[in-house]
């Protein structure tokens, strides 16, 4: 797991003016699935274009399979699955010809895979890319992406538009296909549930920089939701570093604190409160939490 | 490489067969006229008949020559960035430099098109019938490499104007920079200033083409 097959460093970008990404650095070790998450504008399909060379970045350096992007060689490119957001295929082709295309360009191809895909995904080969409803789409370009063998595999939001059932399918598809030989997954979606079930590390985006990095269990054990009860008026601040939310009314706070600690529940406890109990939380409260203004910093 | 010179040759056919057709017309034009030269006739004094047909054809070619092939090059470069042909292709083992080399071959292939028949047709009937004006060894090859020069120029300034997503300004930019640069080649004549000339516009243009392409987001 030493390999880092996706490194980021230091990375901005700016776009008429406005930064986009503000200094992030990031390293995916081979074997991982690692989630990104953020709200929409957070930067996360910006953060993949430049990983992918698509777009340029304002500062900073990215790595994939330990290449820098722009000097990514075309054997290395053929072991890159993408899927974009939009699925960006060529809309006045047939899937046929987009599909013969696709084959012709790649380095390997495993038809047996493919066909199944496309067989699973009924995916009709007359018809035009742009005739294609967006889930269908979404199928053609994930199966495209999967019929290469991708050592590492970039899904910007693949399930966008895909049905439970597909998604499902997809999902498990991916987790068995991909985890099989340690390859590496980036995965970037707003379906926190997918995430969670198949992410092994997730990354939050807030406004450009990167506020979580760290292991999916890791993240749920360091972040905790607690609510107090003070036999009179709650305080207006605990004076506690880490914290990401707090909310107060009358004699009870909820407080979302990051890296709780002894020394922090000795802190809490210098305010008497009449009871403190802890409120479990599951990824989309702690995305919640986080992507809410100003979070602190959940980075390894 | 051949993938992506064959996904554009595909994908900009009706280039290819116009310029078929306007090859085939040329041969055919150039037949005739040679046939009239060499038969005993006595030549018409007025424009009637094959040499006014002839002068209607190479009108014909010199536009497609010219505006034909700047249009090509626009309609290249527009439709890759309107339906974001390279974001899609440069996800996959093809370098931006590949997708670039391989429009401009097809470019190169669709000017030779009409121009290959029309230099052999050329080439061939002078060896049958002997001019009546002597010609020096290297007439077709100059007269071969001034067209070509002057049509891959215009494609280039197609390839420049094309890269952008209005509408007018490939259209437009293309026409008004053809409609001078193609006086401009006439008045200075064929000569070897001009060739070099000719070159250095497409060298540059080419580079300025390759950069705007290459730095560009898809």
């Amino acid at each position: 797991m030493d390999k880092k097959v996706i490194q980021i460093e230091n990375l901005v970008k700016y776009y008429d003016g406005r930064c986009v990404l503000d200094g992030i650095n990031l390293k995916v070790p081979e074997g991982c699935i690692y989630g990104l998450l953020g709200r929409n504008g957070a930067g996360k399909t910006t953060i993949i274009r430049i990983l992918l060379g698509i777009e340029t970045a304002t500062r900073g350096q990215t790595y994939l399979l330990g290449t820098e992007s722009g000097r990514l060689s075309s054997k290395q490119r053929g072991r890159i699955g993408y899927v974009a957001e939009a699925h960006n295929l060529i809309q006045s082709y047939k899937v046929g010809r987009l599909i013969k295309l696709c084959k012709g360009l790649s380095l390997q191809w495993n038809e047996e895979f493919f066909n199944h895909l496309i067989e699973t995904f009924r995916l009709p080969m007359d018809r035009k890319v742009s005739q294609l409803s967006t889930g269908m789409r979404a199928e053609l370009n994930l199966a495209l992406a999967m019929a290469i063998d991708p050592q590492l595999l970039i899904l910007d939001d693949p399930t966008l538009g895909l049905d439970t059932v597909a998604r499902r399918q997809f999902l498990e598809l991916a987790i068995e296909l991909l985890q099989k030989d340690g390859r590496t997954i980036l995965f970037s979606s707003h379906i926190l549930s997918d995430v969670e079930r198949i992410a092994d590390r997730i990354g939050i985006l807030v406004a450009g920089k990167l506020v979580v990095d760290c292991p999916l269990e890791e993240l749920k054990s360091r972040v905790k939701k607690l609510r107090l009860i003070f036999p009179e008026e709650a305080p207006e601040s605990l004076h506690l570093t880490e914290i990401i939310n707090q909310q107060k009314q009358g004699r009870e706070m909820v407080v979302t604190i990051a890296n709780l600690n002894k020394q922090k529940r000795a802190v809490i406890d210098t305010f008497k409160p009449s009871s403190c109990t802890e409120i479990p939380m599951s990824l989309e409260d702690i995305f919640i939490e986080c992507t809410k203004p100003v979070p602190a910093a959940v980075v390894d | 490489m051949l993938t992506l010179i064959k996904r554009e040759i595909e994908d900009h056919i009706v280039y290819f067969l116009v310029a078929v057709i306007f090859a085939a017309m040329l041969v055919a034009t150039e037949i005739s006229v040679f046939y009239k030269i060499g038969s005993d006739e006595p030549q018409s004094a007025s424009f009637n008949g094959p040499p006014a047909v002839a002068f209607l054809v190479l009108l014909f070619v010199v536009i497609w020559s010219t505006l034909g092939y700047c249009a090509m090059g626009a309609t290249q470069m527009y439709t890759d960035r309107t339906r974001k042909i390279s974001a899609l292709l440069s996800t996959l083992p093809v370098s931006r430099g590949q997708i670039l080399l391989a429009r401009i071959i097809t470019g190169i292939l669709g000017i030779l098109t009409v121009q290959v028949p029309f230099v052999i047709t050329t080439a061939v009937l002078l060896y049958i019938f002997v001019p009546p004006v002597p010609i020096y060894g290297g007439f077709i090859f100059e007269i071969f490499a001034r067209v070509f020069l002057t049509s891959f120029a215009c494609y280039c300034i197609g390839l420049q104007t094309g890269w952008n997503p209005s509408k007018i300004t490939p259209t437009l930019g293309g026409l008004v920079l053809t409609c001078l640069f193609v006086p401009l080649v006439q008045i200075k004549g064929f000569g070897l200033e001009g060739l070099f000339i000719l070159s250095l516009f497409i060298a540059a243009s080419l580079i300025c083409t390759w950069h705007k392409f290459r730095s560009a987001s898809l």
